[in-house]
């Protein structure tokens, strides 16, 4: 199988500086003073941890993981259950759904990231549908019809928390990347029996990949619950919040640093201009614009930075996988 | 005891439609190594062709089967074809999300032709009954079981018999010496996909008569389909069938003894299970 990573490990160095500076500019949102915009926003910065969450687990190991909501849909519970105890510091929460996040790749990732392909696949979407049914059976987190979230902190602080956690996921794949385990990780996606023979304890590394990508939604997932001020089964395990950060690091690059927040800012633009015009069928339109970008632009957009623009990138792809 | 037997019996019918639900599935992943999201939305069409037959044209459900495996078929072979093709030997994400955008984009046009209300397919003989001893079985769901398991033995036969499943068989084989032998591999996975997607019809139309219908009622058997692959073993009806049944019948007791609310979590778990201890199905081959 060829890949549809970029080559080099960090995938493009300007484009990491592009969305850095985005990052600087973007701590000024809450300034404006317009809801819409800083709701906006905040999702924007929500998508890019959870994508770079993703990115990391299915980019740069390889373990296309369909199920990562349910780190998102852990953390927003574990803040919501917080609150309703009176515990409502965005901080405290957030680290209770990072261990609860870490136990959970513990407990269930050595079985599980045995499987490969399609089987992981499939694995994790049923760990995380399972989890919903739970959640969703169990009075104690509200039942089916969820948990309001009491908050009473500075409401842009939800926005700043946000902003943070999408800066530190995103050095942190950035060092991840240049480090002893990013290249590890990489071998196992490149080659898992290979990895191994050159002494990479493949179990361990992917577990750690996929605990820290759990974590970097689950914090998300914390912060969300506090700033929506509810939470139901439906909202924390949503289909989107599972599918839109894997298309946005697929839109932006997979397996780069920079691509899922490329992509979760382009997604989400090209997601509300699709809503504000054609409010009914902006969904259509959203399924056609995932099928447009998996069969024409499946390196992602850093990719057009890495090479002359010409017609012919977008048919490459077609080319290679046609049978 | 009585109860055993009727949960049993629930689990039989419920296993026959799951089994030419996972059929077609099986076939295009068993085949082509393509996980079709899209699988839940084909059922989905599947019965609304019955329903908006049944409603606008007075067709019976059992006889808009054929009907709805053809245009299936068709719409299947064209999206194989034109857009699928072009991408089928790519890695997982690619195909996953392909399909997925696909199904997207067909639940929310059906949603917009149909809207998000519940509709049901009632012909006369849908309410009426007969019982065996303390077993209560309905009618309709006695055929539709009667219907799934001729759908399942002809394509069994087909794909032993004909020229074109010979075709199919020889390409999930070996691709490489079944393009030697002449066989043209991008038609065998057009036609692949179309049975799949024709498959997914004919069980949306069984399975209109036993559930409400709205455009997001295909997507729990995505799963569903996957769970009866991984415990039939890929790619062969045998295993659509045993896979189908068993899933029925652990769901079916499943929701009398843990609570219906756990139902396919139950599953789920099951799922969890096979694919730790035997992660290429109960039936399947050693190697993946």
């Amino acid at each position: 199988m060829t890949k549809l990573g970029l080559g080099g490990i960090t995938g493009s160095r300007q484009a990491f500086y592009v969305v850095l500076g985005l990052m600087a500019v973007l701590l000024f949102v809450p300034q404006m003073h317009n809801g819409y915009l800083e709701n906006l926003f905040r999702g924007i910065l929500m998508y890019g941890a959870m994508s770079l969450g993703w990115n990391l687990i299915g980019g740069y190991t390889g373990y296309v993981s369909f199920g990562n909501v349910v780190f998102f849909g852990l953390g927003a519970y574990t803040a919501a259950t917080l609150s309703t105890h009176g515990i409502r510091n965005v901080g405290v929460a957030i680290a209770l759904a990072v261990v609860i996040a870490v136990i959970f790749a513990t407990l269930f990732g050595p079985p599980i990231l045995r499987l490969k392909g399609h089987y992981f696949a499939i694995a994790t979407l049923g760990l995380a549908l399972a989890t919903q049914e739970i959640v969703s059976n169990l009075d104690y987190f509200g039942g089916g019809t969820g948990l309001t979230v009491r908050q009473d902190q500075f409401f842009s602080l939800y926005y700043y928390v946000m902003w943070g956690i999408c800066l530190v996921s995103l050095l942190a794949t950035y060092a991840i990347a240049r480090s002893k385990l990013g290249y590890a990780l990489v071998a196992i996606r490149e080659n898992e029996d290979a990895a191994a023979v050159l002494g990479i304890n493949a179990t361990r590394y992917k577990v750690l990949a996929w605990a820290i990508s759990g974590t970097m939604a689950g914090a998300a997932g914390a912060v969300f619950a506090f700033a929506n001020g509810f939470i139901d089964p439906e909202t924390a395990f949503s289909v989107d919040n599972n599918i839109f950060p894997i298309v946005m690091a697929l839109l932006g690059g997979v397996g780069t640093v920079a691509g899922p927040v490329a992509g979760a800012l382009i997604l989400t633009a090209i997601n509300e201009t699709l809503w504000s015009h054609f409010p009914k069928v902006h969904t259509i339109f959203f399924g056609a614009v995932i099928i447009l970008v998996v069969l024409f632009l499946p390196r992602g957009l850093l990719y057009l930075f890495r090479t002359r623009l010409s017609p012919r990138i977008f048919l490459e792809s077609l080319r290679a996988y046609r049978v | 005891m009585g109860l055993f037997l009727q949960d049993l019996v629930n689990g039989i019918l419920a296993g026959g439609i799951l089994a030419v639900v996972a059929l077609g599935f099986s076939l295009v992943w068993g085949i082509m190594n393509i996980i079709n999201l899209a699988h839940g939305a084909f059922i989905m069409l599947g019965a609304y062709i019955t329903y908006q037959l049944f409603t606008s044209l007075h067709v019976d459900p059992f006889a808009s089967i054929p009907i709805s495996f053809a245009i299936m078929f068709a719409f299947g072979y064209v999206i194989q074809k034109y857009v699928i093709n072009n991408v089928a030997r790519a890695p997982v994400l690619t195909t996953f999300l392909l399909t997925f955008g696909l199904s997207l984009l067909l639940v929310n046009l059906a949603l917009m032709i149909w809207s998000g209300d519940a509709r049901a397919v009632t012909p006369t003989y849908a309410g009426s009954n007969f019982s065996v001893g303390p077993v209560t079985i309905p009618w309709a769901k006695l055929a539709t079981l009667a219907c799934a398991l001729a759908i399942t033995a002809l394509m069994q036969l087909w794909l032993a018999r004909s020229k074109l499943g010979r075709a199919i068989r020889a390409t999930s084989m070996d691709i490489g010496a079944a393009q030697l032998s002449g066989v043209r591999v991008a038609q065998v996975y057009s036609i692949v996909y179309a049975l799949g997607a024709g498959l997914g019809g004919a069980a949306g139309s069984l399975l209109s008569l036993s559930y409400s219908l709205n455009p997001s009622m295909g997507e729990p058997f995505i799963i569903k389909a996957f769970v009866c692959c991984v415990l039939g073993g890929l790619g062969s009806v045998e295993g659509a069938l045993v896979g189908g049944l068993v899933y029925g019948i652990v769901e079916s007791f499943g929701s009398q003894y843990i609570g219906t609310g756990y139902q396919d979590a139950v599953a789920l778990v099951v799922l969890l299970i096979v694919l730790i201890l035997r992660p290429t199905g109960i039936m399947g081959k050693a190697t993946a």
